[in-house]
């Protein structure tokens, strides 16, 4: 079997989908926020996949910058995740309701 | 390639590292006024800014300067520089560094002037994401208080979920197309028009600015985030925010996909309708001030998006005069907030009671915000929402689509519906019955300043309309539509 970027792109929706789902079924937020990294390295996919199937090296190049910003969001939000902790002693979405609806 | 084009944000990049620098070489108990330092510099640099408009391209078009791009800058100018007279009321609140706080909003202004000349989809990728991850650590930086941080990691997952669908949006659009720049973009997007792939690409692009915006479906964090960050990030969130979300949604849509912008009108309008909606039945039942004008703000990413679904240059105009508008009256309202907050130690509603007479600049303030916002003449909000409603109602008889008429008429019924609970802060300032306080309130002299600002703002945009038209006219039309 020869594999193309058809293959490569249902990979990457696949993981695509499984971040979104994980997004949405998960409670603890760092498994949430694992999900949503797989989400953004399923982007990372998909562009270096047509960027390797087209000739064309922007995308590899954006895949830099998506990883370098991904980090940073990754620092911020660990931090942010890890203060709440402290403050709630417990990683849990539904723990979340401190403001009313 | 002209590098000079960007000095602006380099400057601002420079003012950020600066005030983060200072935090080792000031004063602890100096340190606060390090916002009059800030202030000075984004002055200095809007005055430069008004004098000069050059105009062109940079980094292979990837960053463009042009009328749009300065009418957002002074606009992100202006709002920071209201932001930070804010942060220095609330300086004491804050226990982490404030030199941080005020670095905190440099660097966010710097990425908003950048999405403000974002012409390629890398350059709107990274503006986007200096924005939101700066706004992470600015919405949670009450580190002390639950709802601070409860705030930030609800902004931190949705954020972070909204770039996911951003960048999977622009993997999609660009394995298509091949084109990340806007203007090449639109020279090959016509042929791409039945192209599921790239379709799916750009509706993910679109969600990813829709939750920017806070339009319908993708505007659950707002109540929460405005409820819990610190007032003056909430006030930059509030404008600069959303503003840095309208100019790439305008450039995405009207530089890079006019034809797709065309073909996917109906759904601008249904996203529009079910915005203002939302918001203003929403608000409704609120009793916090805050989360009041939370969903006061959703409401008006719809009026703001009535001008996007016009998709004419004078619905686009109205856009941005609208934004002007807006900017004063949303930081007067919060500028408010923050003051009450820190004297009463309430955000209810009925904490405002007696206000009129504890302090008439704040009560006079609070009140003309409300009857802006509202849109009663002859406030900015007034006019911005009728030059709105007649962009869109052009549209409707130009091409006959019934739809233009119904989203005219739900903005209307939107006004209508929000003059009660706008009227009903009012009424609590006025006309409450129980007063539990009445000592006068002191104000500093910065929040005296800022209150004067934010009033003669929304004066003279509503009086004298035709200096900002003219202005948003030429930025509207750099849009090539």
């Amino acid at each position: 079997m020869n594999v193309g970027l058809e293959h490569y792109l249902t990979v990457s929706f696949l993981l695509f989908a499984l971040g979104l789902l994980g997004v949405i079924m998960r409670r603890n937020l760092l498994v949430i926020y694992m999900s949503l990294e797989l989400m953004l390295n399923a982007a990372n996919l998909a562009l270096v996949s047509f960027s390797r199937f087209n000739n064309k090296l922007d995308g590899q190049v954006l895949v830099f910058f998506i990883i370098t910003v991904a980090a940073a969001e990754v620092a911020v939000g660990l931090a942010l995740i890890v203060a709440l902790y402290r403050k709630r002693q417990s990683a849990h979405v539904e723990d979340l309701t401190s403001m009313k609806l | 390639m002209n590098a000079s084009l960007m000095s602006l944000e380099l400057w601002v990049i420079v003012l950020g590292v600066v005030l983060m620098l200072a935090d080792f070489l000031v004063a602890p108990e100096r340190r606060r006024f390090l916002a009059y330092l800030a202030i000075a510099t984004l002055g200095a640099l809007l005055i430069t800014n008004l004098g000069d408009a050059t105009t062109g391209t940079a980094f292979h078009g990837a960053f463009v300067e042009d009328t749009l791009a300065i009418f957002f800058k002074r606009f992100f100018l202006i709002a920071a520089m209201l932001v930070l007279f804010m942060s220095l009321e609330f300086s004491d609140r804050i226990a982490g560094g404030i030199s941080e706080y005020y670095s905190l909003i440099a660097f966010a202004l710097s990425g908003m002037l950048f999405a403000a000349s974002a012409n390629d989809f890398a350059m709107l990728f990274v503006s986007v994401e200096l924005i939101t991850i700066t706004f992470y650590v600015l919405t949670s930086f009450q580190r002390s208080r639950l709802v601070s941080l409860e705030a930030g990691v609800k902004y931190l997952i949705l954020g972070a979920l909204s770039s996911a669908f951003l960048v999977f949006g622009i993997a999609l659009v660009w394995g298509t197309t091949g084109q990340l720049n806007f203007t090449e973009l639109a020279r090959v997007a016509a042929q791409f028009e039945t192209n599921k792939i790239f379709l799916i690409g750009v509706l993910f692009v679109l969600v990813g600015l829709g939750f920017k915006i806070a339009a319908f479906p993708f505007q659950i964090w707002v109540p929460d985030v405005y409820q819990g960050a610190p007032t003056p990030s909430t006030a930059f969130l509030a404008v600069g925010s959303k503003a840095a979300g309208f100019v790439l949604l305008l450039r995405v849509l009207f530089t890079a996909l006019p034809d797709v912008a065309k073909h996917w009108a109906d759904l601008l309008i249904v996203i529009s309708g079910i915005t203002i909606l939302y918001g203003n039945l929403c608000a409704l039942p609120q009793r916090n001030l805050r989360r009041l004008l939370g969903y006061s703000s959703i409401s008006h990413a719809g009026y703001l998006l009535l001008g996007v679904a016009a998709l004419s240059i004078t619905g686009q105009a109205a856009l941005l005069y609208y934004l002007a508008g807006y900017l004063f009256t949303v930081v007067a309202a919060f500028l408010v907030i923050c003051v009450m907050m820190r004297h009463l130690d309430s955000e209810d509603i009925s904490g405002l009671a007696g206000l009129n007479q504890r302090s008439p600049l704040l009560a006079t303030t609070l009140t003309l915000a409300m009857v802006s916002l509202a849109g009663i003449p002859p406030m900015a909000g007034f006019f911005g929402k009728f030059l709105l409603l007649k962009a869109v109602i052009q549209q409707g008889a130009i091409n006959h689509n019934h739809g233009y008429y119904c989203l005219a008429f739900t903005a209307l019924a939107g006004v209508v519906i929000s003059l009660y609970y706008y009227f009903g802060v009012i009424r609590a300032i006025y006309w409450s019955k129980n007063v539990p306080d009445l000592s006068p309130i002191p104000l500093s002299g910065s929040v005296k300043f800022a209150a004067c600002v934010c009033i003669a703002g929304m004066f003279w945009i509503g009086l004298f309309p035709s200096v900002v038209l003219n202005l948003a006219t030429e930025a509207a039309k750099a849009l090539a539509l």
